[in-house]
């Protein structure tokens, strides 16, 4: 039942990929505001998700408002808008995290490869469409147990520790937190910094593998340096992984977005490419808000 | 204002415990550690201590404790287990998983069970636990087995057990889900958002985390047991006898009395000074079992704290 439609490019390494302007970490941070954008639109965009008339409210309170969205594999897709206006709401509905708040009631469809993720186990969905939060939520566990939890969680007959360092490792180089935590993967993760602990977040995500990222605010913790890590990490991601990312920067935005998807008071106002958002808004509020952020 | 505050609290605190050990010594001095041993029968050497005061004859002391000290052990970790995992089931339950109409009856039930005076827990076991162990567990081969030694009228182990842990599971449930409730609700969805069913998640994250708090509910459950003195006096049978395992099945129905029983039932007859540094001795046992307790808590607790504190 799950793999009803294999997903057609997971995991599989374009020939020759390489992203095509990968930046040392250590080259000048200004560079990064200036920067257009990372990469053209991915040649083989595969359609992973829909969002269907999607409407969300809490009690009587609508956050989210017939909302319809494809989300691709291949491109970035980037929800803003202003605060409020229920970017996260409709990022925890893809992987039913909203079911767990008691008010929340939801009206329309979300498929994953076609398939209801209402008719899914929420867990296995879950699984498949992982969530890194807007607030650092690392376990009171040490740096290298946040990471390895979801892989003892996953794997059948508990793992040695051994077996896990590679993941572990992997992980978190490719959150780029590896550098600053290798010394002591013992120390206690509630200790690191507010940007640390974000991207231990990322790394367990990550470690997870899943096949749908969603990202809230990933980078608002974050000085330009990791931030610059983690807009690479998901340029590359998009390959494997379909990924969504909420965003206030609107030049993070640009950047790094292939689709930016803008919501205004729960309903989404306009979706397109990046280019033509930024560059040429059809919506009025769109234009206030677009020029508002690079004015 | 505060200083001084802590510091008679702490001077009063130690008054106590000073003037305890300090009335109890005799009995341990004449005594040695023969006081912890077992030998002979603990009712006849109270009533021996009792009537050479009552005499004028010179004072006997003569006391060895064990099957007392044994009968408070048996009943306090017969309870304390048995309510551990009665109460961190339900309250993961009250927590987690119970919808909210259960939830909003559950909770004032528990605690109202938690503040219901032990002397009604009492009668309860022995107008209901006592007969029914009396007259459905125990056969007669079983009482003839043993009748040269202990009677087996229903007044147990088993029932002082029973009661207790009914006694002491709602303040361990009360305890345990307030420590549950506060896990970050943050931590708990971090785990859900990666895929980990509710039942894991909520073990490993929520009840992982919550564990200082389960220690701090055992600690203080425990110190009720150890203490509880008018419900067990009533239902585990009044007599110093210490149950043998050996005795089988039989170990469970038949009667003891812990620490605290003995000390209320020998209470009227603290006139006499080698009564009264005896009972003090039982007293003293007591005090540093508490004490102990506290101790075992907060060295259990230190090492939980390593990762979940913000420093
Ligand atoms: N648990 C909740 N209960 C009730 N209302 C909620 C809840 N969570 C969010 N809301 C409301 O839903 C609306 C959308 O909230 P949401 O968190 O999705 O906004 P957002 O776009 O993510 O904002 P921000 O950029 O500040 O994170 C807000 O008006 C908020 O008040
Ligand atoms: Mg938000």
């Amino acid at each position: 039942m799950r793999f009803v439609t294999p997903p057609p490019v997971r995991r599989l390494p374009l020939a020759g990929e390489q992203p095509a302007t990968v930046v040392e970490p250590g080259a000048p941070g200004g560079a990064v505001a200036t920067s257009g954008r990372r990469l053209q639109a991915s040649p083989m965009a595969v359609e992973r998700m829909t969002v269907d008339r999607m409407s969300i409210a809490y009690g009587a309170k609508v956050a989210v408002d017939e909302v319809s969205l494809p989300i691709r594999q291949g491109e970035v897709l980037a929800l803003i808008g202003p605060s409020g206006c229920g970017k996260t709401t409709l990022l925890r509905s893809l992987n039913r995290l909203t079911e767990l708040t008691k008010t929340a009631s939801m009206k329309g469809r979300i498929l994953l490869d076609g398939t209801d993720t209402a008719t899914l186990e929420p867990t296995a969905l879950r699984r498949r469409v992982t969530m890194v939060f807007q607030q650092p939520n690392p376990f009171p566990m040490s740096v290298f147990d946040n990471v390895a939890y979801v892989l003892r969680e996953q794997a059948s007959r508990r793992p040695r520790k051994r077996a896990l360092q590679g993941a572990v490792q992997s992980a978190l180089e490719r959150a780029g937190l590896w550098e600053e935590v290798k010394g002591n993967l013992a120390h206690p993760a509630l200790r690191l910094s507010g940007g640390q602990q974000q991207r231990l977040c990322i790394a367990r995500a990550l470690a997870a593998d899943p096949e749908v990222l969603l990202l809230d605010e990933p980078c608002s913790a974050l000085d330009p340096i990791s931030t610059q890590v983690i807009e690479e990490l998901i340029v590359q991601l998009r390959e494997q992984v379909a990924v969504v990312i909420v965003t206030h920067n609107l030049q993070q935005a640009f950047r790094i977005a292939d689709y930016v998807a803008f919501m205004y008071l729960g309903e989404l106002v306009e979706y397109g490419p990046a280019e033509q958002v930024f560059g040429a808004p059809r919506a009025d509020r769109t234009k206030e808000y677009v020029s508002g952020g690079f004015g | 204002m505060l200083g001084a505050l802590v510091c008679a609290v702490l001077l009063f605190v130690l008054t106590i415990v000073v003037f305890v050990f300090k009335e109890a010594w005799p009995s341990f001095q004449h005594n040695g550690w023969a006081w912890f041993s077992s030998g002979g029968n603990v009712d006849r050497q109270i009533q021996e201590i009792f009537t050479a005061a009552a005499d004028l004859r010179r004072p006997v002391y003569t006391f060895h404790a064990w099957p007392i000290i044994w009968g408070t052990f048996l009943i306090t970790t017969g309870a304390v287990a048995l309510s551990f995992v009665a109460a961190l089931f339900v309250s993961v339950f009250i927590v987690e998983f119970a919808p909210e109409w259960i939830r909003t009856i559950l909770e004032p039930v528990v605690r109202l069970l938690a503040s219901v005076p032990s002397v009604i827990f009492g009668l309860v076991g022995v107008l209901v636990l006592v007969p029914f162990i009396g007259e459905h567990v125990i056969s007669d081969d079983n009482r003839r087995s043993v009748s040269y030694i202990v009677s087996l009228s229903g007044y147990s182990l088993l029932a002082g057990v029973l009661i207790l842990t009914l006694m002491i599971a709602p303040l361990m449930i009360a305890v345990f889900s307030d420590g549950l409730r506060s896990v970050p609700r943050g931590w708990l969805e971090g785990s859900l958002g990666l895929g980990i069913n509710r039942w894991r998640t909520f073990w490993k994250i929520g009840v992982r985390t919550a564990r200082p708090a389960l220690v701090a509910g055992t600690v203080l459950a425990t110190a009720r047991a150890l203490g509880e003195a008018v419900m067990l006096a009533m239902v585990t049978g009044g007599v110093a006898f210490a149950p043998n395992p050996a005795d089988g099945v039989i170990f469970f129905v038949e009667p003891t009395r812990p620490l605290a029983a003995t000390i209320l039932q020998a209470s009227e007859e603290l006139t006499a000074p080698a009564m009264r540094h005896t009972i003090f001795a039982i007293a003293a046992v007591l005090l540093f079992s508490a004490l102990m307790l506290s101790l075992t808590g907060w060295v259990v607790k230190q090492p939980m704290k390593k990762y979940g504190v913000r420093a």
